[in-house]
């Protein structure tokens, strides 16, 4: 197998890597489904935040 | 799953829980159409979270978490979508959440807690949520930013919950809770000590109503505190009466002056007159999608109007090239969607005018309509802006008539020109808008916070009875879902259509959702 031959196989694989991983989390809703479970993790570090609250 | 328009039922992809289970099957054309879209999506997020300090703004802002859900809004905005109407859809969503990216990028930049760059904070203009930017057209090397946009007007469209915290924190401080969320939770933000501080100064205006000015009011005084001197437009209320114009257009003036004093910035007429043109691009752009509207096949309606119209005509107001590009696209899309007579959803059962002020955290309700039960919303109050063509030729004469036409623009900022101006702006118009575009009913958004509004329940009963229009009431809170929630709204809309007209919905799956705790 020539170099040339060796890295259209590596490049196409790598295309079909990144699709089938990131088509499977844009169409399960990967992404909505983590960044729901991260939500309450940051609410509760806002509720540690000291402000200075005043009218 | 099914590439057909109306083929899914849509309702089954709610959890009960905050997101969806899975994204929609469009056909395959059209699902690789978003989903090449979501990727770009994540590419604009990853860019902006990829900065250090806009790391250290998502943890000190509450309001930044809201910013989890960006994907979520665009399929919200999407659902049922397909070909040239989803296209469309992007086309506007894509360029919003750019922008709205790049807003919160330089407010963080210039902020003292986060970026903390002075010489940036220098050429900042902070402007209020709900003001025309028409004054900021003149000034290309000023950057002008809001900081309600992105911590009260947008998260709320990303997540119905996003302001309740803010609600309650300024109920504790003694406002009444009948107060519009709108305003109430602009000054909770500011009371919470959560609003970037950065700027030269600050311009504000009597946009909307009492509510707005009060929050005005809250929010100077913190900033005064800071030392940012703010200036506040009194932009007439009866803004159709000719003896009020040349007060308005002194206001636009001394607010230019106040700029240049406070930045040192001088207006520019050409830029201006750029501005003037592209404004005029999109006023063009929006007359000829409502022109549509008036036909069998209307093209630019629902959210796809509305949400653009908002970002457009009062945020944008002609000062972003991109979105004269945006104006092109969405003309071509809508042209070619006509010539082929294409329909958004499967069955057109309904024309209809929405009227009022409508939720925000149900912005999607105006898709909803349409896959549920076949209801086209063919135009909307908030899309019923100025039509006026503005002076954008560079003349000794149009620099004088730029002033009023400034003041024309900022006197009728969405809403406004229609909750103030008298019964004409808000009632009259109404029942024009019903004959010229066919429509059988109205739907009319009742906003229990809103003082302006409320007085006139009986006068557009009485005028629908008259006309003899199917007029359906829903009623919501805004901002704040835990008065009316979502399917609070949609179960009015459901009992008028079984009860009055005896109608099955074309999507059965959607009468009834789970989507309370939903984003």
């Amino acid at each position: 197998m020539n170099k040339v031959t060796k890295a259209l196989l590596i490049g196409t694989g790598a295309a079909a890597g990144f699709f089938g991983v990131t088509f499977t989390v844009y169409f399960f809703n990967l992404d909505m489904k983590l960044t729901a479970l991260m939500e309450p993790i940051f609410l509760n570090h806002y509720d540690k935040i000291k402000k200075d609250s005043h009218l | 799953m099914a590439k057909k328009t109306g083929a899914e039922a849509l309702g089954r992809f709610y959890t009960g829980g905050k997101v969806r289970s899975r994204r929609e099957w469009r056909g395959f054309k059209d699902t690789m159409y978003d989903y090449s879209r979501w990727l770009v999506i994540m590419g604009t997020l990853g860019k902006f979270i990829i900065k250090p300090r806009n790391i250290k703004a998502m943890f000190r802002y509450r309001w930044m978490a809201n910013y989890l859900a960006v994907p979520m809004m665009v399929d919200r905005h999407t659902q049922g979508l397909r070909g040239e109407y989803l296209r469309m859809c992007h086309v506007e969503q894509d360029l919003i959440i750019d922008d709205v990216a790049k807003l919160l990028d330089n407010l963080f930049r210039g902020d003292r807690r986060i970026g903390n760059d002075k010489e940036f904070s220098k050429k900042v203009v902070l402007v209020d949520e709900n003001e025309m930017t028409a004054v900021m057209m003149g000034f290309p090397t000023l950057k002008t930013l809001s900081r309600e946009t992105p911590s009260t007007y947008v998260p709320v469209l990303l997540n119905q919950h996003a302001v309740e915290y803010y609600l309650d924190k300024i109920e504790e401080f003694g406002l009444a809770p009948d107060v519009c969320p709108m305003p109430a939770a602009e000054a909770g933000v500011s009371v919470d000590d959560d609003a970037p501080i950065l700027g030269a100064c600050a311009i504000q205006c009597n946009t909307t109503c009492d509510g707005s000015l009060l929050s005005n009011g809250v929010i100077s005084k913190r900033l005064e505190e800071d030392g940012i001197p703010v200036f506040q437009i009194g932009a007439p209320l009866r803004h159709r009466e000719d003896d009020v114009q040349e007060y308005a257009a002194q206001e636009i003036r001394n607010a230019i002056a106040f700029i240049e004093e406070h930045t040192g910035a001088k207006w520019d007429w050409k830029e201006y007159f750029e501005c003037a043109r592209r404004v005029n691009v999109a006023t063009r752009s929006r007359m000829e999608w409502l022109d549509m509207n008036r036909t069998e096949y209307p093209q630019v309606f629902g959210s796809n109007l509305a949400l653009y119209t908002e970002t457009n005509y009062m945020a944008i107001c002609g000062r972003i090239p991109a979105f004269e590009k945006a104006d092109r696209k969405l003309c071509k899309l809508a042209e070619q969607a006509y010539a082929k007579k294409n329909m958004m959803a499967r069955e057109y059962r309904h024309r209809a005018i929405v009227w009022g002020v409508q939720s925000h955290y149900y912005f999607d309700f105006l898709l909803w309509i349409l896959n549920c039960w076949g209801i086209v919303p063919l135009t909307d109050m908030l899309s019923m802006v100025s039509t006026k063509i503005i002076a954008e030729e560079d003349t000794p004469e149009n620099r004088e008539q730029a002033y009023y036409d400034m003041a024309w623009l900022t006197e009728n900022m969405i809403m406004r020109n229609r909750t103030h101006g008298g019964y004409k702006v808000l009632l009259d118009e109404l029942w024009e808008f019903v004959d010229q575009f066919n429509a059988d009913m109205v739907i009319l958004w009742e906003h229990t916070s809103c003082k302006a509004l409320d007085g006139m329940h009986g006068m557009f009963e009485d005028r629908a009875r008259e006309k003899g229009v199917h007029l359906v009431w829903v009623e919501h809170d805004l901002f704040d879902p835990r008065i009316v929630s979502r399917q609070g709204v949609r179960d009015q809309i459901n009992s008028y259509m079984r009860t009055v007209f005896n109608e099955e919905p074309l999507d059965p799956s959607l009468e009834i959702l789970d989507d309370a705790n939903s984003w």
